[in-house]
């Protein structure tokens, strides 16, 4: 399981990664469509980057592979700390499916409540406080102070 | 535009009345605050305070307007030092050292150099503004796209080779951050490219979005893993910059007064990509170039004070020739027309108390700015004291506001998050960020200025090398690629981004 954790086998993966990366980008690429008789095709640059992209993850996946040296630990977290950055993530997506419905201030009030419960494990009391007080920040601050168009929800007229 | 000293007194004499002082102060003030508020640069911060100042006769709004400006540059560095959240693109190598003094405990030092260099560049560059303006502009005027193409071409390849053993790593960071920006609409002939059919995509990718997510939600994302409790590893905290700081410090000021005054002359090249040259520089030219990136006051110093340096350049184009060189400037150029003020050459004969009481008040400003922010230092660096747990969600609700309030796009938040991952995975695997974010903010000039220049050339590249100033960017590229493979082969091993090592 430690060989998995190295850098060595992180840049071979991420070297597989970047040339696949780069061949699909090589085949979006020719599906670009545009007046032929310019002097640079609008797909010459994505073109050029795909293949960039594609030759240097195969380099760097090569190099990493005939690397014999000591071996360097890349810091990936544990399970508690997969379980944090996944939870953390996870409250995001629910918020970016959330925010147009129930408003910024509601949705950014509702995910700092639930994260500061739960990466702080502070009582649900103190962390609610806190979510309304960044509600109501925003609120007053970005929607009624400076006018912004934030989706407001149920608390606009 | 002629310089005479009873103009420049008058100007003064102008400024100072108690009445335009006042504005200057207001508009600090609320630049500064602005500023600090995430997703709100100064662009954004002109646009949204330039109604505020109707009620005003021009000269005390046009003051307010710049002294908005300013503050909200001061401001902008605020957040990136303490929080990692660079607001904008220029903020971006301010936080590469910034936030990591800041996590050596020093956000105050750190604050207050940012503080004292800005304001000794942007003084230093005042006086260029003052005395050399007319020289200076016909100088910009020979700037046509092939140059602007070489001096891009070669800011992106300075920064790639900033990452000096990572070089590979750098390339793809570079590649993939133009190849996200390339995602929308072609620029010049409008061609959609790589949306697979979304409606989303063709708007394209904001890089406001992408720097964002990297450093911001990325470096939350590392501490949410840690679960650690506050974001800074000393609890002992420095206050106020030692005279030590300061005096190590006083070359980077100076030379990044030249480098971001002169670039900033040149119409479109914004103070992001001055700050990274300034910074390179810096870089290279440092006894000990292994604590860039580490926690370097230099770091900290050079893209601060170029930036306020390559504000002041900007002016010289927008006052002399009514040409805005960046959406900043674009904003206040509609501010003067607001007020039926036709910036160009005529503005200086017909205006010139005026212009020259606009140009004695950026004087002012600076003091003023320097005045408000030292003592305000000891105050931001506090936030420091914050918790993690309750300043992490914090961070990441300012970025999403940040993100957000581009183009009021939930897409633009969707971007954020997906590139905190990737910037997350960044870290963890050694690739530099630098590039990448750069490489994103540059690719639309970048291809449109390339395209242009095969346009002029009849699709020849011969007319990157055999103009002057384009062929002296060419081969300073060249060799700064030349010299990073000629290291990557010197010394083999496992690609680690300096900049991210532990």
């Amino acid at each position: 399981m430690s060989q998995m954790r190295t850098q060595r086998a992180g840049d071979i993966v991420a070297g597989i990664f970047f040339s696949l990366l780069g061949v699909f980008v090589v085949w979006a690429a020719f599906g670009i469509k545009g007046a032929p008789d310019m002097r640079m095709h609008p797909r010459t640059l994505p073109l050029i980057l795909g293949w960039a992209v594609g030759i240097a993850g195969g380099i760097l996946a090569f190099h990493a592979w005939r690397y014999r040296g000591p071996a360097r630990i890349v810091p990936w977290p544990d399970r508690v700390g997969t379980l944090r950055v996944g939870v953390t993530l996870a409250a995001l997506v629910v918020f970016l499916f959330l925010v147009e419905p129930l408003g910024m201030p509601l949705g950014s009030g509702l995910l700092v409540g639930f994260l500061v419960w739960y990466l702080g494990r502070y009582r649900p009391i103190f962390a609610g406080l806190l979510g309304l007080a960044t509600g109501g920040v925003i609120y007053a601050v970005f929607i009624q102070l400076l006018q912004l168009s934030f989706p407001i929800g149920p608390l606009g007229r | 535009m002629f310089f005479s000293w009873d103009y420049l007194f008058q100007g003064f004499a102008t400024a100072l009345s108690w009445q335009n002082l006042f504005w200057a102060l207001v508009g600090s003030l609320l630049g500064t605050l602005v500023g600090v508020l995430p997703g709100i640069g100064p662009t954004s911060g002109i646009a949204i305070l330039l109604p505020v100042t109707t009620f005003l006769p021009p000269t005390p709004a046009i003051i307010m307007m710049a002294a908005i400006y300013y503050g909200a540059m001061y401001g902008g560095s605020t957040t990136a030092i303490v929080v990692n959240i660079p607001g904008e693109s220029a903020s971006v190598p301010t936080a590469l050292d910034g936030y990591e003094l800041a996590k050596q405990g020093r956000a105050g030092p750190a604050l207050g150099i940012s503080a004292i260099s800005s304001f000794v560049a942007g003084t230093l560059s005042l006086v260029g503004l003052t005395f050399f303006a007319p020289v200076l502009a016909s100088v910009a005027l020979a700037f046509g796209p092939p140059e602007y193409f070489a001096l891009m071409f070669m800011g992106l390849s300075l920064v790639i080779s900033l990452s000096q053993r990572a070089l590979l790593k750098g390339l793809i960071a570079t590649a993939i951050g133009l190849l996200a920006s390339t995602i929308g609409q072609d620029p010049l002939t409008g061609d959609v490219r790589l949306t697979f059919g979304s409606e989303e995509l063709i708007a394209g990718v904001s890089f406001i979005s992408v720097i964002i997510g990297l450093f911001a939600i990325g470096e939350v994302m590392v501490n949410v893993e840690r679960a650690v409790t506050h974001i800074y590893e000393h609890k002992k905290l420095e206050w106020i910059p030692r005279w030590a700081d300061i005096k190590q410090c006083w070359g980077t000021m100076l030379r990044s007064s030249v480098i971001g005054f002169f670039l900033g002359l040149l119409p479109g090249c914004a103070p992001s990509v001055t700050v990274f040259v300034a910074y390179d520089v810096e870089k290279r030219i440092s006894k000990h170039p292994e604590r860039f990136g580490k926690g370097a006051m230099e770091g900290v110093a050079a893209p601060e004070g170029a930036n306020n340096a390559t504000v002041s350049g900007c002016f010289v184009p927008l006052f002399a020739f009514g040409l805005p060189t960046g959406p900043a400037m674009a904003v206040l150029l509609g501010g003067l027309m607001m007020y039926g003020l036709q910036p160009g050459p005529m503005l200086f004969k017909e205006n010139p108390q005026f212009v020259w009481a606009v140009i004695a008040s950026m004087y002012i400003g600076n003091v003023i700015l320097l005045v408000l922010n030292l003592p305000l230092v000891g105050m931001w660096a506090r936030i420091a004291l914050i918790p993690f747990p309750i300043l992490g969600p914090l961070i990441v609700v300012f970025s999403i506001i940040g993100a957000y309030s581009v183009r009021y796009l939930v897409f633009d938040i969707w971007v954020a998050l997906i590139f905190g991952v990737v910037g997350y995975l960044m870290r963890k695997l050694g690739f530099p960020m630098a590039p990448m974010v750069l490489a994103t903010v540059l690719a639309q000039m970048l291809e449109s200025s390339f395209q242009q220049s095969l346009l002029i050339s009849h699709g020849s590249f011969l007319i990157f090398f055999n103009r002057p100033i384009a062929a002296v960017f060419m081969a300073l590229a060249f060799l700064s690629i030349g010299r990073g493979i000629w290291l990557e082969f010197r010394d083999r091993g496992l690609e680690v981004a300096e900049e991210e090592k532990d």
